[in-house]
């Protein structure tokens, strides 16, 4: 008995230890976990940093992240496939250009016209859409590695926006866009309401719909998932399409709140956006990765350089800040890839 | 038991992050301190401003470092705490860095832009505050903003440059061939500059053609490539100017590995110039290889800045643009105006 009594303290002592880790590996692994974080993050600069809870220091952090959001939104999409976009920058330069060019006041195609402003938009939601066409055909079809094609083509479509620039104003920015389509920049509820319903439209798209199970699938294995039926070379391009896409969203709000169509616009974005996914819990190989978790991902790293800023820390400092945060990230992911590989 | 567990790390996880970050934050605030330790009461030496906002756009080259530490010096020399923003060349960033100036109801801002056109909503944000704006050495092109723009006059300080360097082509008896380095074109610098120097060779009649326009966007790395390229088709080329001092590494790189780096006094040295007059320039000048810089007052722009932020929290009216007229320094000259060089200064510290 007693022995047994001793065997039972010793398995409970055991259940006890094993269990420990188990909490923090659950606690990390949770859904809410960046959420949370947030929250810590909040509520510590709150008392110490001069107006960071002020509602017009509020408003500037939801307003600002939002062409981050739209951004990691589209990256996320895929991350899930296994993929990577590293041209999203070049995606938001080359946009902003051609809506520039198309309703700029001084040089633009349709200047003056009532119709300047929608063939603007369409106009650079379809360069995003056909840049993310070339990525993915690379990709899917001639099977080039994801981050080749991308960084090569954001060297093309970078260079691209500033000769077009160049060659129709003989300028790299373009200005003078018309007040209906600044209202975007200058109106914060407008941008809001872009971002927020495109951000729910990839949700619902990643969680209700028939693309958005093959995305995961594809992301998962795609020799499995091209076993299954799923059409993967189809499904990798339209992720690729729908991060331009996106990629041109946040274009669309980055000129209008710069009143000015650049090809530099965004071009130190990259970091944050892969960021952002990664944080939010999105994995790097693939198959995992939500929209809600990219929103707590961006909104994380918002408030933490916000936060950092209005503390007067120097910008090389919040900079090394954010790359450690990103790092730890991306290193949770891969032990949590590890681990999953372990308990399969 | 789970709950409890992860409560009780989730508690002191928190617990720890604050108690951090609130360390982060004495110590920040200890630097409001610091400032009034230089014996100046901020009331007193400064009047209402007690807070600048400083964005840059970026720190790369010797020019914005030095006017950097300047604003930073003469503000903790004033009683005024300055709260920086470096932008890495995102003027989105940079509205970020301004809206949250703007929203630590800073007394002033002072801004060295990506470029005139980006600037303008964060000029336009700053007016709606109520918050003057000093665009630092880059003005912004013509809009409603209202700011005070501290700019070098680019154009008559560059031509007073070229033209010394088209006299030296013209005492070489044969007529010259010239390269431009020009900057970033959406920079009004850069178009100053490179209008500046157009005006000197047109001026010169037959003296110089140019053969090379290279565009750098102010990046050595194109510098580099451009003047590889333009040496390559025109081995010829007498005469280089660069629209900035920090390129003259570049031109050293390919010239020396063509082994056409030559002092002024020895054959086959090509004709140098340039404009900033930066710590580089100076070394390069004294020592014989560059013969004229047309030089900008980096410190009495840095003043004019902060000065104007005082006027126009005074209550009085501040001017639209404030030149600095700045002058070309030459061998002929070099000796007699090197106090008045600002890469000369930080040269010297530097030894």
């Amino acid at each position: 008995m007693g022995s047994g009594g001793g065997e039972e303290k010793e398995v409970t002592t055991a259940a006890t230890t094993s269990r420990e880790p188990r909490t923090t590996i659950k606690l990390v692994g949770s859904e809410f976990f960046v959420l949370f974080l947030c929250l810590i993050v909040f509520a510590a600069f709150a008392p110490f940093t001069p107006g960071f809870v002020s509602p017009a220091n509020l408003t500037n952090i939801l307003i600002a992240c939002l062409p981050l959001l739209l951004l990691a939104t589209g990256q996320t999409m895929v991350l899930i496939t296994g993929g990577i976009d590293l041209s999203v920058t070049a995606t938001i330069g080359l946009s902003s250009v051609v809506g520039a060019l198309v309703m700029g006041g001084d040089a633009g195609w349709l200047r003056g016209s009532p119709m300047a402003m929608p063939v603007a938009i369409v106009a650079m939601l379809g360069t995003g859409a056909l840049v993310g066409l070339f990525n993915g055909a690379c990709i899917a079809w001639l099977r080039m590695p994801a981050f080749m094609v991308t960084l090569t083509t954001t060297m093309f479509f970078s260079g691209l926006a500033v000769w077009l620039a160049k060659k129709v104003v003989n300028a790299e920015s373009i200005y003078n866009l018309p007040p209906a389509f600044l209202a975007l920049g200058t109106q914060a509820w407008l941008a809001l309401l872009m971002a927020v319903v495109a951000t729910l439209l990839a949700h619902v798209l990643l969680a209700r719909t028939l693309l958005g199970r093959w995305l995961y699938a594809v992301g998962h294995n795609p020799r499995t998932s091209l076993i299954s039926g799923v059409p993967v070379a189809g499904v990798t391009v339209s992720a690729y399409v729908l991060s331009g896409v996106f990629a041109a969203m946040a274009a669309i709000l980055l000129t209008a709140r710069l009143e000015t169509g650049s090809p530099n616009h965004g071009k130190a974005l990259l970091l944050d956006v892969i960021g952002a996914a990664v944080i939010g819990g999105t994995s790097l190989f693939g198959g995992k990765g939500k929209v809600l978790w990219t929103v707590y991902g961006v909104l994380f790293l918002s408030l933490l350089g916000n936060g950092l800023n209005l503390l007067n820390l120097s910008d090389f400092l919040i900079t090394i800040v954010k790359g450690a945060v990103i790092l730890v990230a991306a290193l949770l992911d891969v032990w949590r890839a590890k681990f999953v590989v372990r308990g399969s | 038991m789970n709950l409890r567990i992860t409560f009780t790390r989730t508690f002191f996880t928190t617990a720890l992050a604050v108690v951090a970050l609130a360390l982060t934050g004495c110590g920040k605030s200890d630097s409001g301190a610091e400032n009034s330790s230089t014996g100046l009461s901020p009331s007193a030496a400064s009047g209402q401003v007690k807070t600048i906002g400083v964005a840059f756009e970026t720190l790369q080259t010797e020019f914005w470092v030095a006017a950097f530490d300047k604003l930073k010096a003469d503000c903790a020399a004033k009683g005024i705490t300055m709260l920086e923003g470096v932008a890495d060349g995102d003027a989105s960033k940079q509205f970020d860095q301004v809206k949250n100036f703007i929203n630590r109801k800073v007394d002033g801002i002072i801004i060295v832009p990506k470029d005139g056109k980006t600037v303008i909503p964060m000029i336009k944000a700053a007016n709606l505050a109520n918050i003057p704006v000093v665009l630092y050495n880059r003005p912004a092109d013509p809009s409603d903003a209202k700011h005070t723009a501290v700019a070098p006059d680019n154009f008559a300080i560059t031509k007073e440059a070229v033209t010394y360097l088209v006299s030296l082509a013209k005492k070489t008896g044969k007529k010259q061939k010239a390269m431009i380095l020009m900057g970033d074109l959406s920079d009004v610098n850069a178009i100053g500059r490179r209008d500046g120097f157009e005006a000197a060779i047109k001026e010169a009649g037959d003296a110089v053609e140019v053969v090379a326009r290279i565009p750098t966007d102010w990046n050595q790395e194109k510098a580099l490539a451009g003047v590889q390229s333009a040496m390559q088709a025109n081995p010829d080329i007498g005469l280089i100017f660069t629209s900035s001092d920090f390129m003259f590494p570049s031109i050293k790189s390919v010239l020396s590995n063509l082994g056409k780096w030559k002092k002024h006094n020895e054959p086959g040295h090509i004709i140098l110039g340039g404009f900033d007059g930066d710590a580089t320039a100076y070394q390069l000048m004294a020592e014989g290889y560059v013969d004229a810089t047309g030089v900008q007052d980096v410190y009495w722009e840095a003043e004019q800045a902060i000065q104007v932020i005082l006027d126009a929290k005074a209550g009085q009216a501040v001017p639209a643009r404030i030149d600095d007229k700045g002058f070309a320094i030459t061998q002929a000259n070099l000796k007699e105006l090197e106090p008045r060089m600002w890469g000369a200064v930080v040269a010297k510290k530097k030894k």
